[in-house]
């Protein structure tokens, strides 16, 4: 037990530890920006402190955390119905041949119109309303989740799954017990990138449907012409993304993707 | 009274016949050894046997209760400990934890895997430990009967020896009985009861030897005279070493 939680603790140090590096690169941005800044002047860039100032500003309103959650509501809501669709039917469709022929070129098509083309069909079909800003989440990421998905379960190993056969699991025991734990292989990285999509996609539709969230907030400021405000908000979904990301989904990718961490031979530099 | 028994089976590929009409027996507590180039439909034979592909014709018949299969790699889970992967079958008959646990140590201790070991992952074993661990999940179900898929091939020399011995030593133990794959005439003399030698041209068994040797007196020069023995002068094994990979494919 002591073991098992020193394990956990000795990951989020080495995780926090590998933070300096992210902050050496914020830093290298921030510089860039404050010679953009000084290049171009006040109105077209404003200063990285002057917009490190508007977000405590926005951050000290309760209207600021209102839109947040708003926005991270829906957003998380059309990632899970595109984690639990992508998974479901990416399993479905990778065990059979067939419907993987046919998934392809369906694939395509659906990747292949822009987002912002479903947004304009979703606001003709839901209105301006949470459904609107749900489709085009959805839209958006479940056929990267749902491809990666499918892919992998074609590509399982066959070799272990005779040898569950070998000792008398049927159909289902080895969907349980060695295809879905091959998947996650595939399925944790996918879940990361439509994470980071369904947000974005979120608030362009609620930006362009008019939808109450941080999309409305970011097109008043640019009405405003308030350039600093407008950063504020994009640095305040960011760093929302990143809390989901960090908090929720690496945690149990790096859980179920322990036996990774143990192949890394000693004195490998991370 | 025979534990296995295949009745006339017959097996093809893309309508190129492998096996036809193939008939044999496993008595208990008897290991046969399959020996034949490769390509000769013997691996597809334990397959079969083992319920792994469904023959095309004729009938598979068991008696035994409890079966473990070794495979030529160890096709260990690699997401899961060297214990866990042991306790595999366990975990599918439905075992609790405690037990799973219990029988996993002790079948490690049969095929002498270190207990530091079993916490680690498939990666970090070497390749003789990865296949201890294979032999281990064989052996934790308590088998009466055990497929063998030419399980020591990928192996070196001396691993496959003290393989070989660990594999004599559990069946003298525990008493199952097995169909046990291989190219190597050698080892078909060291470990098994019974040879069968499969032949392409025949399209399934060409022959049986039962071992004259008793299992305890097969030292290096007992088992190297019975095989050059096998070799020069008994006609059933002429061409055992026969590798012609394009008729094989």
């Amino acid at each position: 037990m002591t073991r098992f939680l020193l394990d956990r603790v000795g990951r989020l140090g080495r995780f926090l530890w590998s933070g300096w590096v992210g902050v050496a690169g914020l830093a290298l941005f921030a510089a860039i920006w404050q010679q953009g800044h000084e290049a171009y002047g006040d109105f077209i860039l404003p200063s990285p402190l002057t917009t490190l100032q508007a977000t405590a500003e926005l951050l000290r309103a309760d209207e600021t955390w209102r839109l947040a959650q708003a926005t991270s509501a829906r957003a998380i809501q059309g990632f899970l119905l595109t984690a639990v669709l992508g998974a479901v039917l990416g399993i479905a469709v990778g065990y059979s041949a067939a419907a993987m022929r046919l998934a392809r070129p369906l694939l395509t098509i659906v990747m292949g119109v822009p987002p912002i083309a479903w947004i304009v069909l979703a606001m003709i079909w839901f209105g301006s309303s949470a459904g609107t800003v749900l489709t085009t989440t959805v839209v958006a990421a479940f056929p990267l989740v749902f491809a990666n998905v499918a892919e992998a379960v074609a590509m399982r190993d066959r070799a272990l799954e005779d040898m569950a056969k070998a000792f008398g699991a049927g159909p289902f025991q080895r969907l349980r017990t060695i295809v879905i734990r091959h998947v996650t292989g595939q399925y944790f990285p996918a879940l990361a990138v439509a994470l980071g999509s369904t947000f974005k996609v979120a608030v362009m539709a609620e930006l362009l449907a008019n939808i109450d969230g941080i999309g409305v907030a970011l097109a008043m400021s640019r009405s405003n012409l308030d350039v600093a405000q407008s950063i504020a908000w994009v640095v305040i979904i960011v760093a929302v993304i990143f809390v989901v990301e960090y908090g929720v989904v690496q945690p149990v990718r790096a859980e179920l993707e322990r036996w990774r961490e143990a192949a890394r031979p000693w004195g490998v530099r991370r | 009274m025979s534990v296995l028994s295949l009745h006339n089976i017959s097996h093809a590929y893309f309508g190129r016949t492998v096996l036809d009409r193939v008939t044999l027996d496993v008595r208990e507590g008897e290991i046969v050894a399959l020996v034949g180039p490769s390509g000769c439909g013997k691996s597809t034979l334990i397959h079969i046997a083992a319920r792994l592909i469904e023959a095309q014709r004729g009938r598979v018949a068991s008696a035994y209760a409890r079966h473990g299969m070794i495979f030529q790699e160890p096709r260990l889970m690699p997401w899961a400990t060297a214990e866990d992967n042991i306790a595999y079958p366990l975990r599918l008959a439905g075992l609790g934890r405690h037990q799973r646990r219990a029988r996993a140590r002790h079948a490690a201790d049969v095929v002498s895997l270190d207990r530091s070991d079993l916490g680690k992952y498939p990666v970090e074993l070497s390749g003789g430990m990865r296949q201890r661990t294979a032999i281990a999940r064989a052996l934790v179900v308590e088998p009466d009967f055990v497929f063998f898929d030419e399980p020591f091939t990928a192996l070196d020399v001396a691993l496959k020896r003290q393989m070989q011995d660990l594999v004599i030593a559990a069946a003298r133990q525990a008493r199952f009985a097995g169909l046990f794959v291989t190219h190597d005439l050698a080892e078909a003399v060291r470990v098994s009861d019974r040879i069968l030698v499969i032949d392409e041209r025949v399209r399934g068994i060409a022959g049986e030897r039962f071992i004259a040797l008793p299992a305890g007196a097969r030292d290096d020069a007992a088992v190297f005279a019975t095989v050059q023995a096998y070799l020069k002068e008994d006609p059933l094994f002429a061409h055992i070493y026969d590798r012609d990979e394009r008729l094989a494919s």
